[in-house]
């Protein structure tokens, strides 16, 4: 397809501009590494005062967070979408997106990712198989394919939910501070929601479901059975948020008001 | 020969929020909000040509930019029908934008860190041209524009030509049949500024393609343009050949008089209504400017009709310039045909 010929002459085009900047790359990847230890440091104090937390171990925390952090890696390198309102509809550079012939929501996803973040799924991974290792899981042949399936979900609710919040944008260009406040609601979903009362838990199930890019999928793996209709759930919902996702922004497109104005 | 561009009852309202004063009005707009309606575009029609090279001008803020991005497809409009190359600009984007180009004066389409011609490849691929249509065709295009030397150089480290030109190069890698020109020669020094013009006359003539100017420089639209189209608060003011504009207008003269008694402007313009003359009011109340056709039998036509019927002090005869025209032409509000 020609867009991932597109997709690959970008990525080309952005090693060439980031290997230019050695020392920028080693210090975003240094700083994603360092941010990630303080989150692991943050599980590693709570249990260091209980066992136990509504029914789930040390060991298990540490795999739904290493878990976690592959989608959310793959969502960070690909939808820097945060300061989309700012950059392309105060600014204008929307109009230029829109001159060229390929979606306009694909454009800027080439334009602004960051494949350093990519970096994290590789922490994710190691953190996983620490922590799968500690609480003896087994690995059967089909479980990479449906880590990769889980994972492909579970960055699709995040990406769904940010592109989402972005199409704002094409409404109402004032500033808000509802991207900051998703980061940090999006960091729930990487504890068992049951810790939660019932509300929070609904609202991360079904309005913003972040519990599917952490808990719900990893508890597959944790062989919880009591969730596995919900670890199922996953790609299905990450479709769904993700095209409703698309089709707001297709319409926001037509409501563009450009710069200016 | 078909129309590359139709446009009719083209219609663009932007609404906006208009905020009350103080901080009881703040609260109040919490509740209610009050809206204005502002209309960019209002109600045009035209059609251009295939192979025509058309300026469209305008003070700011009289619609240009806003129906420039609607023939483009950036915005959509409120109401009206536009077929730009056989297509719906805004229903079929994708599609549309592969068969214009467009170079907007204030906005880069080229990566700011990257190469030129790094940025060229990728539009090269995000157009889909093929190696030798690319080869033989861009070749060309950097020869003309004489932009070489600057392909390895990052787009940060040009100067606002040597960008301005490369631009204009990336805006043509697909050769389109149509071209949209948003400023393309604002801020540029006048070396610059002919090679543009000349480039642009020559993809005209070798490629037939149709170029559609916005400019406030009207020495550009002067050298490149036969027709021009001339917006007034969101509205077509004239559309026509330029040479008729300059016949009217621009070789007009001025004259200029300054009375003993007082005149109004309906008074004088009832007086010369058979002629075709913008009245403007002087430095006091009692001179009027007269602008007219630089033709014999008007200017004493004018001189005439006025004099009998006002007691005149002085009166002087000037030769106005385009720019002046053009100026008056909007005091006025609307051209009127002769």
């Amino acid at each position: 397809m020609e867009y991932i010929s597109i997709f690959f002459q970008y990525v080309g085009q952005y090693l060439k501009t980031r290997l230019t900047y050695r020392a920028d790359m080693i210090v975003e990847i240094f700083s994603d590494l360092l941010f990630q230890a303080v989150n692991l440091v943050f599980i590693l104090v709570v249990f260091g005062h209980t066992n136990l937390l509504a029914g789930w171990s040390k060991d298990e925390m540490i795999f739904i967070y290493g878990f976690f952090l592959v989608p959310f890696s793959i969502f960070a390198s690909f939808f820097n979408i945060w300061d989309f309102t700012d950059r392309y509809i105060v600014k204008g550079e929307m109009d230029r997106i829109l001159t060229r012939p390929v979606h306009s929501l694909f454009q800027i996803v080439l334009e602004r990712m960051e494949l350093e973040s990519l970096f994290g799924v590789v922490t994710g991974l190691v953190v996983m198989f620490y922590a799968g290792d500690k609480l003896g899981l087994e690995i059967s042949w089909y479980d990479p394919f449906i880590f990769i399936l889980l994972v492909i979900g579970g960055a699709l609710v995040y990406a769904g939910i940010f592109i989402a919040l972005a199409t704002i944008g094409f409404w109402s260009d004032s500033r808000t501070d509802i991207m900051p406040m998703m980061y940090n609601i999006g960091n729930y979903g990487r504890y068992p929601v049951d810790i939660y009362n019932k509300v929070i838990k609904y609202v991360l199930t079904w309005i913003l479901p972040f519990a599917f890019v952490g808990v719900y999928p990893s508890s597959y793996f944790l062989k919880r059975e009591e969730w596995y209709t919900y670890a199922f759930l996953t790609p299905v919902v990450g479709l769904v948020f993700f095209l409703i996702a698309v089709t707001l922004w297709n319409v926001g497109v037509t409501k563009y008001r450009g710069a200016g104005n | 020969m078909q129309n590359i561009i139709d446009v009719q009852g083209l219609k663009k309202e932007f609404k906006s929020f208009s905020s009350r004063s103080g901080l009881k009005g703040a609260f109040r707009d919490l509740f209610t909000r009050n809206y204005t309606i502002k209309t960019a575009v209002d109600d045009i029609s035209f059609t251009i040509k295939k192979g025509e090279m058309v300026g469209y001008i305008g003070e700011n803020g009289a619609g240009k930019s806003t129906s420039i991005k609607m023939l483009t497809g950036i915005l959509t409009p409120t109401d009206g029908k536009i077929v730009v190359n056989g297509m719906n600009p805004h229903k079929e984007r994708e599609k549309f934008v592969k068969t214009i180009g467009v170079v907007f004066g204030q906005r880069s389409q080229l990566w700011w860190d990257i190469a030129v011609q790094e940025s060229f490849r990728l539009l090269k691929k995000i157009y889909n041209v093929p190696d030798q249509q690319y080869e033989e065709h861009m070749k060309d295009v950097i020869e003309t524009l004489d932009i070489g030397p600057l392909l390895d150089k990052p787009v940060r480290k040009l100067s606002l030509g040597q960008r301005m030109r490369c631009e204009l190069a990336a805006a043509l890698i697909h050769n389109p049949p149509l071209l949209f020109l948003d400023e393309p020669t604002i801020g540029l020094d006048v070396l610059v500024k002919l090679k543009i013009r000349e480039f642009l006359k020559r993809i005209n003539e070798k490629y037939g393609t149709t170029i559609l100017l916005t400019t406030h420089d009207l020495s550009d639209i002067e050298a490149l343009c036969e027709r021009v189209v001339m917006l007034d608060e969101g509205k077509i003011i004239y559309d026509g050949p330029l040479k008729e504009l300059r016949e009217n207008w621009a070789e007009g003269k001025q004259i200029q008089f300054q009375f003993s008694e007082e005149a109004t402007l309906e008074e004088l313009q009832h007086l010369t209504q058979e002629h075709l003359v913008v009245w403007e009011k002087g430095e006091s109340d009692l001179v009027w400017v007269a602008s007219v056709e630089a033709e014999e039998t008007v200017i004493s036509g004018v001189i005439g009709k006025v004099t009998a019927a006002k007691k005149i002090a002085d009166l002087k005869i000037l030769e106005i310039s385009t720019e002046e025209i053009i100026r008056n032409i909007y005091v006025e509000g609307a051209v009127r045909h002769g």
